[in-house]
C-alpha cells in the first residue's frame, strides 16, 4: 500500500555484557530482577562505562550502511519519568551520533539512512491483566534495562508498507552475517515508524516488535489515514500505540502534549575518539554481507541466481547450511534442488525455521545419498522428507522403520509375474497391439509395491514378463 | 573517653553527623593508620545510611563503597561517619537540609558554610587524629573549610574518582579533603587520587607526593584583579593581602593577572551545574530505594507524591530552574551558551598559568554570616556568595583554601589556584602560608 514512511530501528546488539555495565546480557531464562547491578538500577553513586564491543558492533553496522562514522562521538542524557526507566532519563545519543547518512538498496530503490547511534534499553513493562492503559497493574523487570540497542533511523524514503518489509528484512539479514543481533530472540527488533498518506499529515506508531507487526501496523495505519483522507477527514499529528494482540494503533498523545526530553551530554562520560585506523580495520575484516554471498554462492557452487537468492535471503543459519551439505556431498546443484525445492516446502508446511527444527547438513545430505545408492526413489524421498523435518530422524532411520527401500529384483519379478497373472485382459490387449496396455500394468505394479521401486525397471520387468508369456 | 563517645559529645554541640559508625576499626597498617576519616554524607559507604542530606534518600544504605572509601580502608583508616551538608550539595551556608544544621566552631550563631559544612566543622573541633573526605561542584569545600579556619582541598576534575559519590552535577563534582593542616590534607589527597575504571572522567595520570613539601622559592603568583574590590569585605581582604605579602617575603613572584570572563562564570556555573542536577534528581522517584509512599493512582502521581515529600525547596527550585534551562527554544540560549561561556573561563585561566604558577585571592567574599542575617538573604544572594569559588570550579583546577588570619573574630581563608593536575604547587604555597 502507497504511504511516505520512515523507520526508526531498535536493535539490541548481541554482546555479553550490557551498554555501561558489566552484567549478562543472557537474560531470557533469568528470573525477573536478576540479572542487574546499581548501575543498570541506576543507583545513586553508580557511573556507566561503556562496553567496547557494542561500540565496535555499531561501527561495523554503521559501514554495511554506507553511513559515515564520527571521529569523535558523545553520549547525551534522553529525559523523561517513566517506570521503566531507572534513572527516569536513558543515555543515549543525541548531537552527535555514532555514524551519519548512508543508504541500503532495496529492489534498486535506494533507502537513505539519517543516522545510526548507540543507546540503552530501557527495563520491561509487564502490564498484568491488561494493556497499556487498561492494566490494573504493571511489573517491571530491570533485566532488561542497560541491554545495548543500535538505532538505525531511515528518511522518509519508503514508498509503500510492502517496501518497509523488505527494507526490514534485508536490514536484518546484514545485521545477522555481522553477528550483530539475534533475529530469534523475542523483542530484539523493534520499530517506531513515522507513517502519513497524501492529503493527511505525519503520524508515529510506537514500539512495534518483530517484523510481522511491522507489516501489520502499517497497513493498519495506512488503510486508516488514506479512508480519513478520503472522507474529508482530517489526519491528526500524533504518536500512537499498535496493540499486536488486536492488531489496532490507538491515540498516545497529540502533537501538543509531545515530550521535550531536554537533552543534555551524559557528564559521566567523556568524548570518544574513534580512530579511523580502527574504523578502516573493522571495514577490512567485515564478514560477508548477503548481497555479497547470493554471487559467490552462484559462482562457486554452480547454482541458479534465483536459487541463491532464495537459500541466502532465507536466513544466516540457511546459507551456512547449504555450505555445510555441500562439503558433504559433491554434487552442490543436487544440494540447491533439493533444499530449494523439497527441504524449505517442508519447513514451511511445518511453519518451522531451520533453526527450530532438527534438520542438520549430515543427515539431509543422507537422504540425497539414500537416493543416489538407490536405497529409495525419489518419489519416496520426496514423501520421506516431510517425516524428516517434522521428527528430525535420520532419513536411513526412517527408511528402515517404514520400510521404504526399493525391493530387490527377484522381489520385484515375483510382484510382475503375479500382476501379469492376475490381468490376463491386459495381457491379451497388448499382445493385440494396445502398447498403453503395459503402462497400466507397470501403474498396477508400483501401486502394489507402493513405491519402493523404480519406474524404469518395473517397465523393463514387466515388458520382459509380457515376452514371456 | 572513647573516640566515638568524644565524637558524640562534640556533635551533641556542634551538629555535624548525619550518622556516626558503629565501631572504629582499629588496624595497624597503611598509610592512613592512626586516623578516623569522616565522610561528607554524599559519599557511599557501603552498609552505612548515606541520605547526601536529603530526605528522598532517607534509610538508603548503598551496597558497594565509594573508591574514595576503598582507597581509605585499603590505608588503615578507619571510617567514622557520614558529615551533614546541605541537600545533594545546594547550599553555601549547610543550611538547606532538613536534617542537622551544623554549627560554626569560632561563633555558634554563624553558619559553618556549605555545603559541605559537616566536614568542616568536624575537622576544626576534632581533638583526635581525623581527615575529612568532602565534596566541592562549585566552592563546597572551600567556602566551608575558609569559614571554619581548616584546610580544604579541591583537586583537578578527573584526579579523583566519582564512583560512589551522589551526584549533584557530574561535569563540575570533585571529591576533595578537608584537615586541620596542609601535610595532612596532601596525605589523604594522594590516598585517593589516581585512576579507577568505574569513573570514565577520572585522568588516567601519576599520582605525585602531596605530602613532602618544600620551599616556594621562585613560585611565580598571580593576583586576578577580578577577584578583589567590590563585594569583598575589605577587612577580608587585608588579610588576604598580608598572606600574599608574607609569600612574595619567602621568595615568591607577585604579579597582577586578569581573568576577563569571571562576571560571566557565576550565571554559566549555576545553567550548567542546575541542568544535570535536574536530570541527577530524577532518578529519585521512591521506586527503588529511599523514600516510598503507598502506592495509589498511576506512576506520575506517584513520582510527584513521593518527590513533594522528600525534596525540599532548594532542591525543587533547582529542578524547575534546571529543567527550564534545557528545554526546547531555551536550550540554545541557556545551557549551550553556557557550555560556551565554561570554555572562555578556562581558556582565562590556561591564558594565566602560562605566566604564573598559582593564583591567589580570597575564597570567601565575606567571612561567616550570621543565621540571622542568612535569613534575611534571597536565593539570589545565597548563590553570590560563590562568586570567588564558581570559576575556578567550573574550570576544573585544583585550589585550596588555606587559614589566613581573622576578621571580625572569624577565620579567613587565603584560596589558591593552579592549573590542571598541579596540586603539588598549591599545596606548596598553601603550606608556606601555614608556616
Amino acid at each position: 500500500m502507497k504511504a511516505t514512511i520512515g523507520l526508526e530501528i531498535h536493535v539490541q546488539l548481541d554482546t555479553l555484557s550490557k551498554l555501561f555495565c558489566s552484567c549478562s546480557t543472557d537474560i531470557d531464562d533469568a528470573e525477573p530482577n536478576s540479572v542487574v547491578c546499581p548501575i543498570c538500577l541506576g543507583y545513586p553513586g553508580s557511573k556507566p562505562m561503556v562496553n567496547r564491543r557494542a561500540l565496535e558492533h555499531g561501527v561495523v553496522i554503521a559501514q554495511a550502511l554506507n553511513s559515515k562514522v564520527m571521529h569523535v562521538i558523545r553520549f547525551s542524557r534522553k529525559n523523561y519519568f517513566y517506570p521503566d526507566m531507572s534513572k527516569n532519563f536513558q543515555i543515549t545519543q543525541y548531537e552527535v551520533p555514532l555514524a551519519e547518512g548512508g543508504y541500503l538498496l532495496v529492489g534498486g530503490h535506494r533507502i537513505g539512512i539519517t543516522r545510526v547511534h548507540l543507546e540503552e534499553d530501557p527495563a520491561k513493562l509487564v502490564h498484568v491483566g491488561g494493556g497499556i492503559t487498561s492494566a490494573r497493574e504493571t511489573l517491571i523487570d530491570y533485566n532488561r534495562a542497560g541491554v545495548p540497542l543500535v538505532e538505525i533511523v531511515t528518511d522518509p524514503d519508503i514508498g509503500s508498507t510492502e517496501e518497509a518489509r523488505d527494507f526490514l528484512k534485508k536490514l536484518s539479514l546484514i545485521l545477522e552475517h555481522l553477528g550483530a543481533y539475534d533475529p530469534h530472540k523475542e523483542g530484539s527488533l523493534r520499530v517506531d515508524a513515522n507513517v502519513s498518506v497524501e492529503g493527511g499529515n505525519r503520524v508515529e506508531v510506537k514500539n512495534i516488535t518483530g517484523f510481522r507487526n511491522v507489516e501489520k501496523a502499517l497497513n493498519y495505519e495506512v488503510v486508516r489515514q488514506t479512508s480519513a483522507v478520503n472522507m474529508g477527514m482530517l489526519v491528526v499529528r500524533e504518536t500512537r500505540h499498535f496493540d499486536a494482540e488486536t492488531g489496532v494503533t490507538s491515540t498516545l498523545r497529540l502533537k501538543e502534549q509531545e515530550e521535550d526530553y531536554g537533552y543534555i551530554a551524559e557528564p559521566d562520560l567523556t568524548q570518544i575518539h574513534i580512530a579511523s585506523d580502527w574504523v578502516a580495520a573493522l571495514k577490512a575484516s567485515m564478514p560477508e554481507l548477503p548481497d555479497q554471498r547470493i554471487q559467490r554462492l552462484v559462482g562457486e557452487y554452480g547454482i541458479t541466481r534465483f536459487q541463491s537468492d532464495i537459500i541466502v535471503n532465507t536466513g544466516l543459519r540457511m546459507s551456512e547450511f547449504y555450505e555445510e551439505s555441500c562439503k558433504l556431498y559433491p554434487d552442490s546443484k543436487n544440494v540447491a534442488n533439493w533444499l530449494v525445492t523439497y527441504l524449505l516446502k517442508s519447513l514451511n508446511f511445518e511453519g518451522m525455521s531451520l533453526e527450530e527444527s532438527n534438520v542438520r547438513p549430515e543427515t539431509f545430505t543422507e537422504l540425497l545419498v539414500l537416493i543416489d545408492e538407490e536405497t529409495i526413489s525419489e518419489r519416496l524421498a520426496k514423501e520421506l522428507i516431510k517425516d524428516y523435518v517434522k521428527t528430525g530422524k535420520s532419513p536411513r532411520t526412517i527408511v528402515e522403520e517404514k520400510n521404504l527401500a526399493l525391493l530387490p529384483v527377484d522381489e520385484l519379478r515375483v510382484v510382475v509375474s503375479e500382476v501379469v497373472a492376475e490381468n490376463s485382459k491386459a495381457v491379451e490387449d497388448y499382445r493385440s497391439g494396445k502398447a498403453k496396455a503395459a503402462e497400466y500394468l507397470i501403474g498396477q505394479v508400483l501401486r502394489r509395491v507402493r513405491a519402493r521401486a523404480s519406474a524404469g525397471i518395473v517397465r523393463e520387468l514387466v515388458l520382459e514378463a509380457l515376452k514371456e508369456n | 573517653m572513647s573516640t566515638l563517645d568524644r565524637v558524640r559529645a562534640l556533635d551533641d554541640k556542634y551538629h555535624f553527623i548525619n550518622t556516626l559508625a558503629h565501631g572504629l576499626d582499629t588496624e595497624n597498617r597503611g598509610r592512613l593508620s592512626g586516623y578516623t576519616v569522616s565522610v561528607k554524607d554524599n559519599i557511599c559507604v557501603r552498609g552505612m545510611e548515606s541520605t547526601a542530606g536529603s530526605k528522598i534518600l532517607e534509610g538508603y544504605i548503598p551496597p558497594f563503597d565509594a573508591t574514595v572509601i576503598a582507597k581509605c580502608r585499603a590505608e588503615g583508616a578507619s571510617i567514622l561517619g557520614k558529615t551533614t551538608q546541605d541537600e545533594f550539595g545546594f547550599g553555601t551556608f549547610n543550611i538547606n537540609t532538613p536534617y542537622k544544621r551544623p554549627l560554626n566552631p569560632h561563633d555558634p550563631w554563624r553558619s559553618t558554610g556549605g555545603s559541605s559544612g559537616g566536614a568542616a566543622c568536624l575537622t576544626a573541633v576534632a581533638d583526635f587524629p581525623h581527615l575529612a573526605l568532602s565534596e566541592s561542584t562549585g566552592g563546597s569545600i572551600s567556602c566551608p573549610a575558609s569559614w571554619c579556619g581548616v584546610v580544604g582541598v579541591t583537586p583537578t576534575y578527573g584526579r579523583v574518582s566519582r564512583w560512589g559519590l551522589i551526584d549533584y552535577a557530574n561535569s563540575l563534582d570533585k571529591i576533595g579533603v578537608m584537615a586541620k593542616t596542609v601535610g595532612e590534607a596532601g596525605l589523604l589527597l594522594e590516598v585517593i587520587s589516581g585512576p579507577d575504571r568505574y569513573d570514565s572522567t577520572v585522568l588516567d595520570a601519576p599520582v605525585p607526593c602531596y605530602s613532602d613539601l618544600e620551599t616556594v622559592e621562585g613560585l611565580r603568583i598571580g593576583v586576578p584583579e577580578e577577584y578583589f574590590g567590590e563585594g569583598v569585605d575589605p577587612m577580608v581582604e587585608a588579610k588576604v593581602w598580608a598572606a600574599i605579602k608574607g609569600l612574595e617575603s619567602d621568595g615568591a613572584e607577585v604579579s597582577d593577572v586578569s581573568l576577563p570572563h569571571t562576571k560571566y562564570s557565576l550565571s554559566s556555573y549555576y545553567i550548567i551545574a542546575m541542568a544535570e542536577a535536574s536530570t541527577n534528581l530524577a532518578k529519585f522517584s521512591g521506586l527503588r530505594y529511599g523514600l516510598q509512599e503507598p502506592i495509589e493512582s498511576d506512576f506520575n502521581q506517584y513520582f510527584s507524591r513521593v518527590r513533594t515529600k522528600g525534596l525540599g525547596d532548594e532542591a525543587k527550585r533547582r529542578v524547575m530552574l534546571g529543567t527550564f534551562t534545557r528545554m526546547a527554544g531555551y536550550r540554545d540560549a541557556y545551557y549551550l551558551k553556557a557550555l560556551k561561556v565554561r570554555t572562555k573561563v578556562i581558556e582565562d585561566f590556561k591564558l594565566a598559568f602560562k605566566g604564573v604558577d598559582v593564583l591567589a585571592a580570597p575564597a570567601m567574599p565575606v567571612v561567616a554570616p550570621r543565621f540571622d542575617e542568612i535569613e534575611q538573604l534571597e536565593p539570589i544572594q545565597h548563590y553570590m556568595m560563590d562568586v570567588l569559588t564558581v570559576a575556578p570550579n567550573l574550570a576544573g583546577i585544583p585550589m585550596v583554601s588555606v587559614p589566613c588570619g581573622e576578621a571580625h573574630g572569624m577565620p579567613v581563608g587565603l584560596h589558591l589556584m593552579a592549573d590542571h593536575l598541579e596540586e603539588h604547587k598549591l599545596l606548596k604555597a598553601a603550606w608556606e602560608v601555614e608556616q
